[in-house]
């Protein structure tokens, strides 16, 4: 099912103020692809996965399935969440403690009025790919989160929903089950091939699993893109900030012609820039990975002291002063002090530029 | 004497006295009914199961009769407050709308009102509506009585019953009356038992209202039945009250007895994380 979002808007009113939480969200997502909702708490992202869900209606814009229009901020044009025919999966589960495992998976099927037996065999097909058929006499309380987080798959998947959605799944269960887990429901949606739209904070989360992430921030959707050009061509400040671990350097500069070449003058030194398009001297946002520092002896590098570092296995990750400014700079470990002085430069061709 | 030992002596003793102190009418109760003298400290001790057998077995007292009223009016008014209150809950906690807090406090406000100062206009409506002495003349104003309670209960139950399980029933496919009760109603099952429970024993001691709105034993309920108890000759049957108080106790403690299984909380475990 491709899902098209057009100028989606949703405005909260309260007796105090209103808050135009998604101000204009427009983007498409593919027939069976794995679509992740990426961004900071607070960004509305959520409040977008209920929108497509159909239990809130967006206050403008429109929200088509397929050709299909399924939500507008005419409300007599929202589908319900049933006749768009979409299945969730909550971060806290959200399974019905009084039934038993099999009654949770079944119970979109009962109150569909599935025939007993189609229904069944169903139950038990979905139990079984999420690997639960032994647990299903069990009541969800008897259950570990990671098997309640099954069950709720399971439950999501039994109907064949044209949809499916994930509400930050992963995020009740502890580190290695998390990982555990996110390569699993990765195989498991492309096997099913059901457009899938999941939301997440965990950038981890949203590189590995999503064919593409859109990057949710005050009310606009920032970049959508692959997980790897997020990465390597970030759209904006914002982007490349969010993206990445440890975060990228950030900080404010000017790019001038020097003969053939240009430099970014920093306080007392330069930095070197083998090709630029945009306008020199204007002023504009630098960003530099960590990961894309090196260290260096010759003449073309920053000179700066070791304030303290982290060693993260094999590499280290210093944390460097420099032309009055801090930068963080991941290189192979090495036999590092603080306070030694140390010179360092980027590789020339990994600077981004961001406009204000 | 250590300090912990003396806390326990302490607890023990308050706990002893708490108890006593509430028991002691019951025993005296149950002590006057099986006795042939009431006044039994001054005039012995004689047991007999006499009292028992008028109360159950003479049909000019009439006490099977009011309880079965009793039972019949406060089973079904506790049974309709508990609906109406379960989906006035059901609208408060999970519906947007505005001044909910002062719909809460203005049903609290209502339940303020003395009962003495209805009773005379609520005597008038009922002989108006040519209710008088039967059930619903009973039953109505029960409802109207214990619903402000009941509503505050179930709306603190409900309220504790994560939105989530509403979302996931209604993506579920599920619309407003069966998240109602096949969700949110099963999971708050504790919670409405023992709403329920509260309704029965409101209405089953209920006293003025019985007092003034029946009139015989058609359905004069057990509070006003039992203090209208007379001798053949105008004296005062105490054997006779204390055994019908007595079987009276019996409904309440068996239906506390069956419901304490279901009135435990914990239910919502393993809905969602915690």
């Amino acid at each position: 099912m491709k899902i098209k979002l057009e100028n989606i808007q949703k405005e909260y009113r309260t007796i105090k103020r209103n808050v135009l939480v998604l101000k204009d969200i427009n983007f498409e997502m593919n027939e069976g692809e794995f679509f992740v909702l990426l961004g900071p708490s607070g960004c509305g992202k959520s409040t977008l996965l209920n929108i497509i869900a159909g239990l809130e209606n967006p206050t403008g814009g429109r929200l088509f399935f397929g050709d299909k229009l399924v939500a507008s901020e005419n409300k007599r044009e929202c589908l319900t969440p049933r006749e768009r025919n979409v299945a969730m999966v909550f971060q806290n589960y959200a399974l019905y403690p009084h039934m038993t495992v099999y009654e949770n998976i079944a119970f979109p099927l009962r109150i569909a009025k599935t025939d007993e037996n189609l229904m069944d065999e169903q139950v038990r097909k979905s139990a079984e790919i999420l690997n639960i058929t032994r647990h299903i006499n069990s009541k969800p309380s008897e259950l570990s989160g990671g098997e309640r987080q099954r069950v709720a798959i399971a439950r999501a998947i039994v109907r064949k929903p044209a949809v499916l959605l994930f509400d930050e799944p992963l995020s009740n269960l502890d580190a290695q089950l998390r990982t555990a887990t996110r390569i699993e429901l990765k195989k498991l949606q492309r096997e099913l091939g059901i457009t899938t739209v999941y939301v997440t904070h965990d950038q981890i989360e949203a590189m590995t699993l999503g064919d593409r992430v859109a990057v949710l921030k005050d009310g606009y959707a920032q970049q959508i893109d692959t997980a790897i050009n997020l990465y390597e061509k970030p759209a904006n400040k914002f982007v490349a900030h969010f993206i990445g671990f440890p975060p990228m350097n950030l900080f404010r500069g000017r790019v001038e012609k020097e003969g053939n070449a240009f430099c970014v003058p920093l306080k007392e030194e330069k930095i070197f820039v083998d090709d630029f398009t945009l306008q020199t001297g204007k002023e504009y946002w630098i960003g530099i990975r960590p990961s894309d520092m090196e260290l260096t002896q010759g003449e073309k590098g920053l000179s700066g002291c070791i304030d303290t570092f982290e060693l993260l296995g094999k590499d280290a990750l210093l944390y460097v002063s420099s032309n009055g400014m801090e930068f963080s700079v991941l290189v192979p470990k090495q036999d590092f002090k603080a306070g030694q002085k140390i010179k360092f430069k980027p590789k020339s061709d990994k600077i981004h530029f961001f406009e204000n | 004497m250590s300090e912990e030992r003396a806390k326990s002596i302490l607890t023990g003793l308050t706990v002893t006295f708490m108890v006593l102190f509430s028991l002691i009418p019951f025993i005296y109760m149950v002590l006057v009914s099986f006795n042939v003298n009431p006044d039994f400290l001054d005039r012995g001790w004689l047991f007999t199961f006499a009292h028992y057998k008028d109360v159950l077995t003479e049909e000019s007292l009439h006490f099977i009769d009011y309880l079965k009223n009793s039972i019949v009016v406060s089973a079904v008014s506790a049974v309709f407050t508990v609906f109406i209150a379960s989906l006035c809950a059901y609208a408060l906690t999970r519906l947007e709308m505005k001044g909910k807090a002062f719909i809460l406090f203005l049903v609290l406000a209502v339940s303020m009102f003395p009962q003495v100062s209805m009773i005379a206009y609520l005597f008038k409506i009922m002989v108006s509506l040519g209710l008088i002495n039967t059930y619903p003349a009973l039953i109505m104003p029960y409802i109207a009585w214990t619903l402000p309670l009941s509503l505050w209960i179930l709306v603190s139950y409900f309220a504790q019953i994560p939105k989530e399980l509403d979302k996931a029933a209604i993506v579920d496919g599920c619309n407003e009356f069966q998240t109602l009760f096949k969700v949110v109603f099963p999971v708050a099952l504790p919670g409405v038992f023992s709403t329920t429970l509260l309704a029965f024993i409101f209405a089953f001691n209920e006293f003025i209202f019985a007092l003034i709105l029946t009139t015989d034993y058609h359905s004069r309920t057990i509070p006003v039945g039992i203090a209208m108890f007379e001798g053949l000759h105008g004296q005062v049957p105490w054997g006779q009250i204390m055994a019908a108080s007595a079987i009276t106790m019996l409904p309440i403690l068996a239906m506390t007895l069956i419901f304490q299984k279901h009135i435990i909380g914990g239910l919502t475990k393993g809905a969602v994380k915690g």
